[in-house]
């Protein structure tokens, strides 16, 4: 472990690269220990706090320096809203390699924005996380991807999650089914009639409401497929308003029944913009499944009004410290409720829309009627 | 913890093992309330409403106004009395219905009930009737001819919201036209409204038929198309987003009254603001914060405070979190669930984003305070607080120049608070009035409307009835075949 950078006469530049290294080492080291994780998080800290005036403000405001956060759990969780107003790099914005952004569903239409100097560390951390929870075992499969491809949304961190995806793991003949048009049933259907035929496992791959309409059109048409046995499903982001909800445990049995895949195979990520790391479940045969990550995330659960964790076993708002953050801000305050449970957490809904108790105008149905 | 357990709801005619009941659970300070809810099939629903109406014709269309004034009284009176075992079960499940503070609970109690008393009703309904008799017969009219007010066979009410009473208003309103009552209660407070119709029964047996409460989990269409198309008007309480499926509901030939959720604010002119006064005000300040914790329609979300008195606006901002934090001994805030501490800890951190980008802005309160004071040091666009004792506090030039600001959002207007000197108190009405607002009480008093007041600015007697009259004609005419006719 190197020093702290304050005390290192390194270049901007070649500081970066020394924090990258060590954050490469310490991912690739499977079963790291709490031991090792603490250092590295104070190490981001201490060179975030330093090396980003708004997230330094955002400290001393809450009382919290390098000084005085001793572990992991101490560094100040920032509010997901924040990558809305303020600037959180470490590095100037103009000389980020990419810069994933919000998809701007509320607040108006300002969006979050996630500065990535080097997609190094993203790209590390989505492939070993992915090899290990979703392709399981298996180098390549065949892919068929429900989303625009990354030329379509340059800044969307699932169009690269996914194009990532196929880069690495996708058999020859992996291919995209959304564009402009829309989703390309027809092709999509006959590819999956060949997998049918010829035995070989194929992964459809994309937001959960793009499986919606999937399922919407083959409804129509009244078709039904048995992918073969290694076949399986991601899904991730839920409906956002993109399409009609349905109750989670009916999604999934319907997408078993219609594409002949077990729903243990059918696995959930969750992930955001704000984070350079994701959760999977290991399927949804059980519901709510067990969400967790990999060794270099850590969650708690918070009370969003004290900030103090919650008793194991208690509702509370999902805090993230993703050390693949380098640039950013390794903690994040979600929106997201959730249970701490063996293994992992349990994914409770979003915290957003407290209805109204009483008959005062909530902030929800003022900003609804701003906007439209 | 120990578990209570309460039964909701007015149903004549219905046996508890004809209905079906749902529970609804509350979880308050140190105990577990388990309420039972009566619910109806669509089919039940039509015979209720059926009962109801013919009850009410039977028998409430041929009392006087003043006849039922003094059933209403009578009914008030029990409510008001410490040892009558209806207040006695008001005071022991609100606090654990809705959270609030006990004490809070009991004092808000009378203060409220007392507004339905004889002497205020009868003012009640002069407000919407220079001739109270119009109510009970047909009564000339200067113009030549007759005419009475009618109210609905049947009116239903589907309340909302946890501010204990709210369903008394229209209850009441409806009681006074004579009409058949048939409401829904509020699932956040599902006991008030149930109570007040046993006892007015129990007050005057003859009632037992006039009106009725029940539940159903609201978006039901097809108990809301059932009961709907009984009705003659349909009078709603809720957010938009819950009263805009209700509306559609509602028979094209019913009337519809929707009261839509509010949004109401204080300004402080720098009249208020002199080194002794300036307290006062922000005691009676934080008095309309603390009430029932913002829930109410006519409950402030932010101060306007005015720059050049003795106090700075800055400086009553600071006042104001003092009385908040003295308030909290007193009355302390309720303990919020998850989702709402949530909205509150998102208001709180968009306020401290704010600190970064707003110079001259402040907040009070930190983390596990159950108060925040937010400042900002000029102008900003209207946004709501996140209630549950949040407020802003935004120093203005001068009070009017929000003007503009709050009227691009007319229909959420309200109560104003309004702590200025008599000539100011007339102009800026005059410029608020035409912004939208319907009601400007003192500060200290936003939370308490007096009786007879015009909700959101409407009459609360005269948009349920209609006026039948008797045309000079007829009454011509009629002479022309008396039998004394020559």
């Amino acid at each position: 472990m190197n020093a702290p950078d304050t005390a290192t006469d390194l270049s901007p530049q070649a500081l970066i690269a020394d924090i990258v290294d060590d954050l490469l080492a310490f991912m690739a080291r499977e079963g790291a220990s709490d031991e090792a994780f603490n250092p590295l998080a104070l190490r981001l800290f201490s060179h975030q706090f330093q090396h980003n005036p708004a997230f330094q403000r955002f400290c001393r405001q809450r009382g919290k320096t390098p000084r005085t956060v001793k572990t992991w759990r101490d560094i100040p969780a920032v509010p997901i809203s924040a990558f809305k107003a303020l600037t959180l790099s470490c590095q100037p914005p103009s000389s980020t390699d990419r810069v994933f952004m919000t998809s701007g569903t509320t607040q108006g239409d300002v969006k979050g924005k996630h500065y990535h100097p080097t997609l190094a560390v993203y790209d590390y951390s989505m492939r070993a996380n992915f090899s290990r929870r979703f392709m399981q075992g298996s180098d390549k499969i065949s892919m068929g991807i429900l989303f625009p491809t990354e030329e379509v949304m340059p800044n969307s961190s699932l169009a690269h999650y996914l194009a990532l995806a196929v880069q690495t793991f996708g058999a020859a003949g992996s291919r995209y089914f959304l564009s402009q048009q829309g989703l390309d049933t027809p092709q999509l259907c006959a590819v999956l009639a060949q997998a049918e035929q010829t035995g070989e496992p194929y992964a459809l791959l994309g937001a959960t409401y793009s499986f919606v309409h999937l399922m919407d059109a083959l409804r129509q048409q009244g078709r039904t497929f048995v992918l073969p046995p290694g076949s399986k499903v991601l899904d991730t982001g839920g409906f956002k308003g993109q399409s009609r909800e349905i109750p989670v445990a009916d999604f999934y049995a319907q997408l078993s029944s219609m594409l002949g895949i077990p729903t243990s195979q059918c696995i959930n990520m969750y992930g955001m913009t704000e984070l350079s790391t994701q959760f999977y479940d290991a399927g949804n045969a059980t519901l709510p499944s067990v969400k967790s990550g990999p060794h270099w995330i850590k969650s708690r659960l918070v009370n969003p009004m004290t900030d103090e964790e919650v008793a194991h076993g208690e509702h509370g708002v999902l805090v993230h410290c993703d050390l693949a953050n380098f640039n950013s801000v390794t903690s994040i305050l979600t929106e997201d409720v959730g249970v701490a449970v063996e293994g992992g957490f349990l994914l409770l809904g979003r915290a957003e829309g407290a209805q109204a108790k009483g008959c005062s105008l909530a902030v929800e149905e003022f900003l609804r009627a701003a906007k439209a | 913890m120990t578990t209570l357990h309460a039964v909701a709801g007015y149903l004549p005619g219905f046996k508890a093992e004809d209905l079906q009941w749902q529970t609804l659970r509350f979880q308050g300070r140190g105990a577990t309330l388990d309420v039972a809810v009566p619910e109806l099939s669509p089919a039940q629903w039509v015979v209720l409403a059926e009962r109801v109406k013919q009850g009410s014709r039977a028998y409430l269309k041929t009392l006087t106004v003043s006849q039922i004034i003094a059933v209403v009284d009578r009914a008030v009176a029990r409510l008001l009395d410490p040892k009558d075992p209806y207040r006695q079960e008001a005071e022991r499940l609100l606090p654990l219905v809705t959270g609030y503070d006990a004490e809070m609970v009991r004092l808000g109690l009378t203060a409220y009930l007392k507004t339905f008393r004889q002497p205020q009703l009868q003012r009640f309904v002069s407000e919407d009737f220079a001739n109270p008799k119009v109510l009970d017969e047909f009564q000339p009219r200067p113009k030549g001819g007759f005419a009475k007010a009618f109210g609905p066979d049947l009116l239903v009410h589907i309340w909302a919201g946890n501010v204990p009473g709210l369903p008394l208003w229209s209850l009441i309103s409806g009681l006074l036209v004579k009409s058949g009552s048939v409401g829904k209660l509020p699932g956040a407070e599902p006991l008030f409204a149930g109570w007040f119709a046993r006892l007015l029964v129990e007050v005057d047996p003859q009632l037992a038929d006039c009106l009725a409460v029940g539940w159903w989990k609201g978006g039901d269409q097809s108990r809301e198309q059932a009961l709907f198309a009984q009705a003659d008007l349909v009078l709603a309480y809720g957010g938009n987003a819950s009263l805009e499926p209700i509306r559609r509901q509602v028979p094209i030939t019913t009337r519809f009254l929707a009261y839509g959720h509010k949004l109401s604010f204080g300004m402080i002119s720098r009249a208020a603001l002199d080194s002794r006064k300036a307290q006062t005000t922000a005691h009676q300040a934080a008095y309309d914060v603390m009430r029932y914790d913002q829930q109410g329609c006519y409950s402030p979300h932010v101060f306007y405070v005015e720059r050049g008195g003795k106090v700075s606006p800055r400086d009553f901002s600071q006042y104001l979190a003092h009385e908040l934090v003295s308030f909290e001994h007193k009355f302390p805030r309720r303990v919020l669930p998850l989702e709402e501490a949530a909205s509150v800890a998102s208001w709180h951190q968009a306020q401290e984003l704010k600190l970064f980008t707003l110079s001259g802005a402040a907040l009070m309160g930190e983390a596990g305070t159950p108060w925040r004071v937010a400042y900002a040091d000029g102008p900003q666009p209207l946004a709501p607080s996140a209630l549950n004792r949040t407020i802003q506090v935004i120093a203005v030039d001068r009070l009017d120049q929000v003007i503009p600001e709050i009227a691009r959002h007319r229909a959420f207007l309200q109560t104003v608070g309004l702590a200025a000197a008599p000539a100011e108190l007339f102009a800026l009405a005059e410029q608020l009035g035409q912004a939208g607002v319907t009601r400007i009480s003192a500060v200290g008093a936003m939370t308490a409307p007096e009786a007879g007041w015009h909700h959101d600015g409407r009459f609360n007697l005269l948009d349920l009835i209609q006026m039948v009259e008797i045309e000079q004609s007829a009454e011509l005419a009629a002479e022309t075949f008396a039998p004394y006719v020559d």
